[in-house]
């Protein structure tokens, strides 16, 4: 392999891996308050690059519901991504509300809840199609104002060109990851959130509000779905009410790779996929999830906790 | 939802149906309170992709479908059998496709069927509407042996034999220095795969160099290991044969990474639904066409006018073959019904009686004058070749006929 291509491949597995990384922390949150998988995290990455697109000014095409309409604003995507979180967040927070509390309060068998958030992914991805139909929609071409669309990082005689949006996709997703990281574990907040996730009924007689946690849980892990979703929109276009469920998949083996509950595994299991998925060669890319899985279950068969997991030990 | 919902729909629409009917019931009377003005109409089903990633191309054709349905119902009014569409999403799996084909089948006791949307669907769905002597129509399927699937079975689609070199041929012209090609297409769909087929076979007849062939997935959106491969290569010309979505992509990766010689791309990026994708970077592209919205006939004129009301934009090739399979259905009908009164036929009479019908006629469609061979394939006139040309607006734009 040349070293051009080699360069090529890295910068484009941080970049993709940087992406699942910002997402599987998504999934790792819940997981490590509630101690289940939110199934409905790849349609909330959906919807938030739908709402980013809409913010942007973007028009609906000419299926659905609401053919031909647009906001009568146009946010800079910057703008448009965080606003687009926010809105996602308050998603995320109604599919705690009405797929996650009640079976929580009721004491369900945790794997009801996976369906109920299954359901809701089909309700979210169904109700997109429903209202803007499922045709592609990309953002402007001057999503990052007049930067050149690919940037040179050989010379004149031996090119190797990098995409731009790529290479904001991953100083963006470093930026996410770095406050995130700050949040859990510099602040009140992200204490609380730890010790929630550590043992929800200590915690609960300390003076913590468990619940409120939770729904902080869910709004941050959707506003990282909606930064991720808006991300990748910008690279590869929003390919319809379905192009986050792929992600959704992908995410899981993420986590499972970096260890269950481990925010640090979660990077890092972003970025050993990404990295593995850049170095399969094109004409096998048919092959890259099964490169993903294999190396998930190669894994598993040495650390069944996964890279970063720890072990959990069982009380009496 | 509609996946989880549809079958048990269908289910329980087929139990209803067990239960109240015989097998030699007329066409389109398993409804169970039907209103008086569709229990005259016989039923032509539609059975399109309306979502999953296929629904890009399906709802195309059935928004061709439903300007159809509107535009003979007007014309049949006065004399004349009328007819109505039953449309059953077909989803993007042969599974879903071959759901839809059974209910319109036996629920919906449809006299012919418009569908499905792909190739790939086709050969799993197809001979089970063969085997129930029920006549189809694919309106987008263009892979090789499709209407070999038996006698019912033809499309209005022309075989990518015929397309693809005329994209070449173009490409020539305006380069007449082409040498080195890179051949790009999606291993996992069988249009695709036979379109590539097609064109390696045409660019080595044409005497130039194949220099790599990159494959891929339609699923994929990440292309940049194939593109930078092949430009290290440094070819004159790219050929790219894939579904829209994946397609345009692949254009503006190549463009975005600095390739800037010509690109020729398959009957799959023939529609308006690439330009949100690739936008500015969609410009100059070849596409070899089976239908153009510049093609001056009355029939084309009246659908074209009909769409751009309904639909703001310009009909895409995939809603003009959607229009004309409806219109072969209902042209075929009233001949037969000018023969000998259709209302005396049993269903099972009628599905024969049209196929017979379909196959026998001339048709003057917006694709321009067609008819079928006695194995259910097309024979149409006019094909074209169109450069994209994008707007101003980077968002928008047209397949400008190249003359």
């Amino acid at each position: 392999m040349s070293l051009t291509l080699l360069l090529q491949n890295i910068l484009n597995g941080l970049s993709i891996g940087s992406i699942y990384a910002i997402f599987a922390l998504g999934y790792t949150l819940v997981f490590s308050i509630l101690g289940i998988i939110n199934f409905a995290h790849g349609a909330v990455f959906t919807l938030g690059a739908y709402f980013t697109y809409f913010l942007m000014g973007g028009a609906t095409g000419f299926n659905g519901l609401l053919a031909n309409a647009k906001l009568p604003i146009a946010l800079p995507f910057w703008v448009a991504m965080l606003v687009s979180g926010v809105f996602s967040g308050l998603v995320g927070i109604a599919i705690e509300r009405l797929a996650f509390r009640p079976l929580r309060q009721r004491g369900a068998d945790p794997l009801l809840t996976v369906v109920s958030s299954l359901g809701v992914a089909l309700v979210i991805v169904n109700v997109i199609q429903y209202l803007v139909g499922a045709e592609n929609y990309t953002f402007p071409a001057q999503t990052f104002g007049n930067l050149p669309p690919a940037v040179n990082f050989g010379t004149a005689d031996n090119p190797i060109p990098i995409r731009t949006v790529q290479i904001v996709i991953f100083l963006v997703s470093v930026v996410v990851l770095a406050v995130l990281t700050y949040l859990i574990n510099a602040t009140k907040y992200g204490k609380a959130m730890r010790a929630v996730a550590e043992d929800p009924t200590t915690s609960s007689l300390l003076g913590i509000d468990t619940d409120r946690f939770i729904v902080l849980t869910f709004f941050v892990s959707s506003f990282l779905a909606s930064i991720a979703g808006s991300l990748v929109g910008s690279s590869v276009s929003i390919a319809g009410p379905y192009f986050g469920i792929g992600f959704g998949l992908k995410g899981l083996a993420v986590i499972v790779l970096g260890g269950l509950g481990s925010i640090p595994g979660a990077v890092v299991g972003g970025l050993v996929i990404g990295l593995v998925e850049a170095f399969v060669p094109g004409e096998f890319s048919a092959y890259k999830d099964a490169v993903a899985f294999g190396l998930l279950f190669l894994t598993l068969l040495w650390r069944p906790r996964g890279l970063m997991g720890r072990k959990v030990i069982q009380k009496v | 939802m509609n996946r989880a919902i549809a079958p048990i729909c269908s289910l329980l629409l087929l139990l209803a149906s067990c239960s109240s009917q015989s097998p030699s019931s007329k066409p389109g009377t398993s409804d169970a309170s039907p209103s008086s003005s569709t229990t005259d109409a016989l039923p032509i089903g539609v059975a399109l992709a309306q979502t999953s990633n296929l629904a890009l191309l399906g709802q195309e054709s059935v928004n061709g479908a439903k300007i159809a349905e509107q535009f003979f119902r007007d014309r049949v009014k006065a004399s004349g059998v009328p007819v109505r569409l039953v449309f059953q999403d077909a989803g993007g799996e042969e599974a879903s496709a071959i759901n839809a084909f059974q209910t319109l089948i036996t629920k919906d006791k449809v006299i012919g069927i418009v569908g499905p949307s792909s190739s790939q669907q086709a050969f799993s769905a197809d001979p089970i509407a063969d085997r129930a002597k029920v006549p189809v129509i694919g309106p987008t399927n263009t892979a090789k042996g499709v209407p070999e699937i038996g006698p019912f079975i033809a499309r209005v689609a022309s075989p990518v034999t015929v397309l693809a070199p005329n994209s070449l041929q173009a490409a020539l012209k305006l380069n007449p220095g082409i040498n080195r090609v890179a051949v790009f297409y999606a291993q996992n769909d069988a249009f695709s795969q036979s379109e590539t087929g097609i064109f390696q076979q045409a660019i080595k007849d044409k005497g130039l160099e194949i220099i790599t062939i990159q494959k891929f997935q339609t699923t994929d959106t990440d292309f940049q290991t194939q593109a930078i491969a092949a430009i290290n290569l440094k070819p004159d010309l790219m050929v790219i044969s894939s579904l829209a979505s994946d397609g345009a992509n692949l254009v503006r990766q190549l463009r975005e990474l600095g390739y800037k010689g010509l690109i020729v791309a398959g009957n799959g990026l023939n529609t308006p639904n690439i330009f949100p994708v690739c936008g500015v970077f969609c410009d100059g592209v070849l596409i070899a066409q089976a239908y153009s919205p510049e093609y001056a006939s009355a029939m084309n004129k009246s659908f074209r006018e009909a769409y751009t009301r309904q639909y703001k934009q310009d009909p895409p090739q995939f809603s003009a073959q959607g229009f004309t399979a409806v219109q072969v259905f209902v042209e075929a009908l009233q001949a037969l019904n000018q023969k000998s009164s259709v209302k005396n036929l049993s269903l099972a009479e009628l599905r024969k009686a049209l196929n017979d019908q379909i196959l026998k006629g001339r048709y003057d469609t917006p694709l321009g004058e067609i008819s079928f061979t006695s194995e259910g394939e097309v024979v149409q006139k006019q094909f074209y070749v169109a450069q994209i040309q994008v707007n101003s607006d980077g968002k928008s734009g047209r397949f400008a006929l190249l003359k």
